[in-house]
């Protein structure tokens, strides 16, 4: 089971500056949405805002039929930061079950989640014994332990290198066909977005409106071989064209 | 039969005379760490005396010294107890008062506004004076000395375990939020761990200074301890005794933070991640 999404009108000041202007984004239950901008647009404060972690100025949200606080405090979501959120000194396998103490959700069996997640024979470890990308993996893992219906994810393989960015990508398409959900997905990385998400939401400068939304015609999952596909080619230049137009620069 | 290159066989048959060596080196290298500064304090000590021409009442000989804690030893261990007994009720009560209200300025961010001035304004006061105003209120009484102890202990606490308690990492925290994790679920799960190292090195710094405060206070007010001794061994000319003493708390100090190290290292992630790689 997964929610929907429901952005009207969503506006977010810090002091004077204006982050976000008036955003109005609907995505459907379990359907991967891609949030692609340059830094500084806003999409981080817009996954902030649908994990109530930050409060809008103006508009709504609603996940489901409920706001995001009621969401969060039914445990609905799950949020997967750029730096990992694990606890430095749980094991793998502790830091999965953690998730499951604190909400009373027994989604997963975490052995099980880590074993699906490449990671057999290092459940005992901690983070500092595993790789950056293990780590994450660990990260997601502990995210989802809950089985969340929606899974808000902010730039979570941008620390990787390009190689194991690739590689955690594919896995994580294939993982989505597994346990689906439905994603906002924040990321610089324009090719890493027509990869994975079903729409593209192309976001403006601050403060960040969206450019347009760019629909991505060709089901999921597809792997990183998707890159040679015309479709890729085309979709990601037509992004690159939205934002080099507006900028001038590459996002 | 598989032929194995020579080369490789070469590590193998080194190895244990490797590792008899490595074992020889950690030896001489354990015994140097130990010899080397006694060795130095005793040369120091012996150059003193031949350099000051400074009275034996004043600088006694090492040899003098040790004698002196030997034949003394029952009346040195009856105020010995009595120094540990303040050192420890104080230490115990600076962690409390430390850790508590640290806690307390996190619940309850006003109660950093309205405590937090006094704290510092005791902290800054000279301790003669504070210990005459106790002497004056409680005169020489245990809870006297505990309370210099604890005045002079509490403060390293309460400001490592509130830079801890601030420590923790705010991915954590939002992660904690996300799950509608509580306050207290969050305080015990993130927040509290984030802070055991800070809190450790305020163990370190309030557990041997406990000792020498007591000291301190007990030398000031009382007729009771290790201070006690130290007063009466000056008026009565008995520079052995000051020395005993002297050298039975820097050992007792040092023993105090070997001890709070030991159980620090074990109780820091931090420490015990390192260890379990290692």
């Amino acid at each position: 089971m997964s929610e929907p999404i429901s952005i009207r009108g969503v506006s977010r000041r810090f002091g004077r500056a204006l982050a976000l202007d008036t955003v109005d984004l609907e995505i459907a239950a379990g359907e991967l949405l891609a949030l692609v901008g340059p830094s500084g647009c806003g999409k981080t404060t817009l996954l902030r805002i649908v994990a109530d972690l930050v409060a809008p100025s103006t508009g709504e949200v609603r996940i489901g039929d409920a706001p995001p606080a009621q969401a969060r405090q039914s445990r609905l979501l799950g949020f997967v930061s750029q730096r990992p959120a694990v606890l430095p000194w749980k094991r793998a396998v502790d830091d999965v079950a953690f998730t499951q103490t604190i909400t009373g959700r027994r989604g997963f069996a975490p052995a099980d989640l880590l074993r699906d997640f490449g990671l057999a024979g290092h459940e005992g470890k901690r983070p500092a014994e595993l790789s950056g990308g293990m780590v994450q993996r660990v990260n997601i893992a502990s995210a989802i332990a809950h089985d969340p219906q929606v899974l808000l994810m902010d730039e979570p393989f941008a620390a990787l290198d390009e190689m194991k960015r690739e590689e955690i990508g594919d896995w994580f398409a294939a993982e989505l066909q597994v346990r689906p959900k439905t994603v906002l997905f924040v990321t610089h990385h324009i090719d890493e977005a027509v990869i994975l998400a079903d729409r593209i939401a192309v976001f403006s400068t601050a403060p960040g409106r969206i450019l347009e939304i760019v629909q991505v015609p060709q089901p999921r999952p597809r792997g990183s071989e998707f890159r040679r596909h015309p479709v890729f080619v085309e979709t990601a230049a037509h992004i690159r064209g939205l934002l080099f137009a507006r900028e001038g620069a590459p996002a | 039969m598989i032929e194995v290159p020579s080369e490789q066989m070469a590590p193998a048959v080194g190895e244990p005379e490797d590792r008899r060596e490595d074992g020889a080196r950690k030896v001489v290298g354990l015994v140097l760490r130990f010899l080397m500064p006694l060795a130095s304090i005793l040369a120091l000590w012996y150059l003193a005396i031949y350099f000051s021409a400074l009275p034996a009442f004043v600088i006694p000989r090492p040899e003098r010294v040790l004698q002196t804690l030997f034949n003394d030893r029952s009346f040195i261990t009856v105020h010995l107890v009595e120094t540990l007994k303040v050192a420890a009720i104080g230490f115990i009560l600076s962690n409390v008062v430390g850790i508590g209200l640290a806690v307390l300025f996190m619940a309850v961010p006003i109660g950093r506004q309205l405590i937090m001035p006094a704290a510092i304004t005791l902290r800054n006061m000279p301790y003669v004076a504070l210990v005459t105003v106790l002497m004056l209120a409680f005169g020489d009484s245990i809870g006297s000395k505990v309370t210099i102890v604890v005045l002079a202990g509490f403060f390293p606490v309460l400001v490592n375990t509130s830079r801890g308690l601030q420590a923790a990492d705010p991915v954590a925290l939002d992660r904690m939020r996300v799950l509608n994790a509580s306050w207290l679920e969050t305080f015990l799960h993130v927040r509290l761990p984030y802070a055991v190292p800070f809190i450790v090195s305020a163990q370190e710094i309030t557990g041997s200074g406990s000792i020498i405060v007591a000291i301190a206070a007990e030398w000031m007010i009382s007729s009771q301890g290790l201070g006690y001794i130290i007063n009466r061994a000056m008026q009565q000319y008995r520079g052995d005794q000051v020395y005993a003493v002297a050298f039975l708390a820097a050992l007792l100090s040092f023993g105090v933070y070997a001890l709070v190290h030991f159980i620090g290292e074990r109780l820091n992630w931090q420490q015990s991640g390192q260890a379990d790689r290692a």
